[in-house]
């Protein structure tokens, strides 16, 4: 019920951003912001209300982790809102072509969330989920990712941008984003999910496709931070990767569910 | 000499060698690995067969294809890294440690996984309550007992073994829990809880009087049928009886399933005692390519900490 309301404050909340952006100034909604942030918020309650009924933290399947990744991305979009747009920063801001892409994302997880492809059920985690190093490495792996979709949705506006002001300023936000969520999508997807497999099964590193998967994503972020030190690399090469990144994450959280088969498959 | 060092530190190659790497793995994710080459022939083309056995991409992280590039890229790192420091070193240039220490993360990473690659053993031991198994030379461990705890769904909550440890011959540790998730520590070594399974036997006595006993995953042939011996199970929950569960092969074909209890006939055969015992599977591993990992990852987090501070210092300033 609480991600049912969630999802309908979220999708609110895109609906405003995008009537704003039909209007001309392009001057952001004084609402939506605090829209995600009661979706956000609903979304942890969904968690902890899961949590309490298994007594463990409920990132342990499909379902969770959804809402997990929706309620991070929502809570981040209000966060970079309150941040960018106050005192001297208040001239550039969290672009509303960004908050609208990042929530349509968000919405769009939630959606997916409540489709038959996401079992719903409250099941206590089988033993080798039931770890404090999954916990992070899961908690982590979805914060850094929230960071990504911020850096696609900017990355998509600096190839889109006619204006090279606009387009500077999507390249500065998308490598920002990437910035922070670089470090901790490292910690938790590789050196969180390292110590945790050598934990669970004796093998800090597998080969497992969600695995490979998940070092393609960290490399295609790595190459993406290092075309910022090659001026002529920066820019298109740059947004390019920005969008090839969240491709990888995307696929290695749905792709390598639904398609291929591994130590992973249960979420 | 100094156009091979300029080749080896650009972030040009750098990028590109990421980026080789990254295609090449994807790719490789989408073949199962680690099959033999009658699989590849059976599931696809000749011709796709034929690539993927010229490429080694059935075993792509031990070929040509993933070494090559890892090593252009592992060189490439290595005098990015040094470059980095001897630079500064010269020209006393911004002290930026955040990128070393991951530069140097990665590269004790790499030696890491190679050292695993070559060095990690490990040993599955089945177990039965009250056995004793030799782990090395100087350990061994004796299972005092195996619980396999449920969930009211009947799903898995917990599988604990239960060991004593001796230490050539005396006692080193007197009862240590193995969980999931929380294996024993000793010297070197790691013990996880791995698996289980139900031993079953099933005593079969013949026309003629003679008696032998079936294991389970053992069968015998009776006319154009197999009788494979799949399972026991217990009738009720505490049960003390046994029934042992034959399954009819006809070729590749399910042909029919039987439930036996003692009594029973089966082909030539009637069943005289079932009996069954849960086993514990442990896992030991020696890998001493795990502490350099662990500390390369422990640079890497405080390399990629220290950047974001540095960062973070440039643009307050």
């Amino acid at each position: 019920m609480m991600a049912t309301i969630a999802l309908v404050l979220i999708c609110l909340a895109a609906a405003l951003q995008a009537a704003f952006l039909l209007r001309k100034g392009g001057r952001p909604d004084p609402v939506s912001h605090w829209l995600l942030a009661a979706g956000g918020a609903l979304l942890v309650a969904t968690i902890i209300q899961r949590s309490i009924a298994i007594r463990f933290v409920a990132v342990t399947n499909t379902y969770e982790s959804l809402v997990f990744f929706s309620a991070a991305i929502a809570l981040l979009l209000f966060v970079l809102r309150l941040v960018l747009n106050r005192g001297a920063a208040r001239s550039t801001g969290l672009p509303p072509f960004v908050a609208f892409g990042a929530t349509l994302v968000a919405a769009v997880l939630l959606m997916i969330s409540s489709s038959p492809v996401a079992p719903k059920e409250i099941v206590p985690p089988i033993p080798a989920l039931q770890s404090l190093w999954l916990v992070l490495h899961v908690t982590f792996s979805f914060i850094g990712e929230a960071f990504f979709v911020v850096s696609f949705v900017a990355a998509i506006a600096h190839l889109a941008s006619r204006s090279e002001q606009k387009r500077a300023d999507m390249d500065r936000l998308a490598a920002t984003s990437i910035g922070i969520g670089y470090p901790i999508f490292t910690a938790g997807a590789l050196i969180f999910g390292a110590i945790w497999a050598e934990t669970a099964w004796g093998s800090w590193w597998s080969w497992d496709p969600k695995e490979t998967w998940a070092l393609v994503t960290w490399l295609i972020y790595t190459a993406y931070l290092h075309t910022r030190l090659v001026r002529s690399l920066r820019g298109r090469v740059s947004a390019i990767l920005a969008i090839a990144g969240f491709a990888a994450t995307i696929f290695t959280f749905f792709g390598v569910n639904f398609l291929l088969s591994g130590l992973h498959s249960y979420g | 000499m100094k156009a091979l060092y300029r080749f080896f530190r650009s972030v040009r190659l750098a990028v590109v060698l990421i980026l080789v790497l990254t295609v090449l793995s994807l790719l490789s994710t989408f073949v199962p690995q680690g099959q033999p080459d009658q699989y590849y022939k059976a599931r696809y083309s000749a011709f796709a067969a034929g690539l993927i056995a010229a490429t080694g991409m059935g075993r792509f992280f031990s070929s040509i294809l993933f070494l090559a590039p890892g090593f252009l890229f592992t060189v490439n790192l290595g005098v990015c890294a040094a470059d980095r420091l001897v630079k500064r070193a010269r020209t006393g240039a911004k002290r930026r440690y955040g990128p070393d220490l991951i530069h140097v993360g990665l590269l004790i990473l790499i030696a890491g996984g190679i050292v695993t690659s070559l060095a990690r053993q490990e040993k599955l031991v089945w177990m039965a309550e009250g056995d004793e198994a030799a782990l090395n030379r100087s350990y061994s461990v004796k299972l005092l007992g195996f619980e396999f705890q449920k969930y009211v769904s009947g799903a898995p909550k917990d599988w604990i073994s239960t060991v004593s440890v001796t230490r050539d011959g005396k006692p080193a540790i007197a009862s240590f829990p193995i969980e999931v998730n929380h294996p024993l520590r000793l010297a070197g070594m790691r013990i996880y809880q791995s698996s289980w399974t139900m031993e079953g036997a099933a005593h079969l006595r013949d026309a003629a009087g003679a008696l032998s006993v079936a294991a389970t995953g053992q069968g015998f042939q009776e006319g154009d049928s197999f009788w494979y011996f799949a399972e026991v199970r217990q009738p009720g929950e505490g049960s003390a009886d046994w029934r042992a569960m034959f399954e009819e092969w006809k070729g590749d074909s399910l042909a029919s399933t039987r439930t036996l209890a003692a009594g029973d006939a089966i082909g030539p055969f009637t069943v005289e005692r079932v009996s069954g015992r849960l086993l514990t599977g442990l896992k030991a591993v020696r890998d001493p390519g795990f502490a350099p990992v662990i500390a390369a990852l422990a640079m890497i987090a405080a390399g990629l900490a220290l950047t974001f501070a540095q960062k973070r210092g440039d643009v307050a300033a």
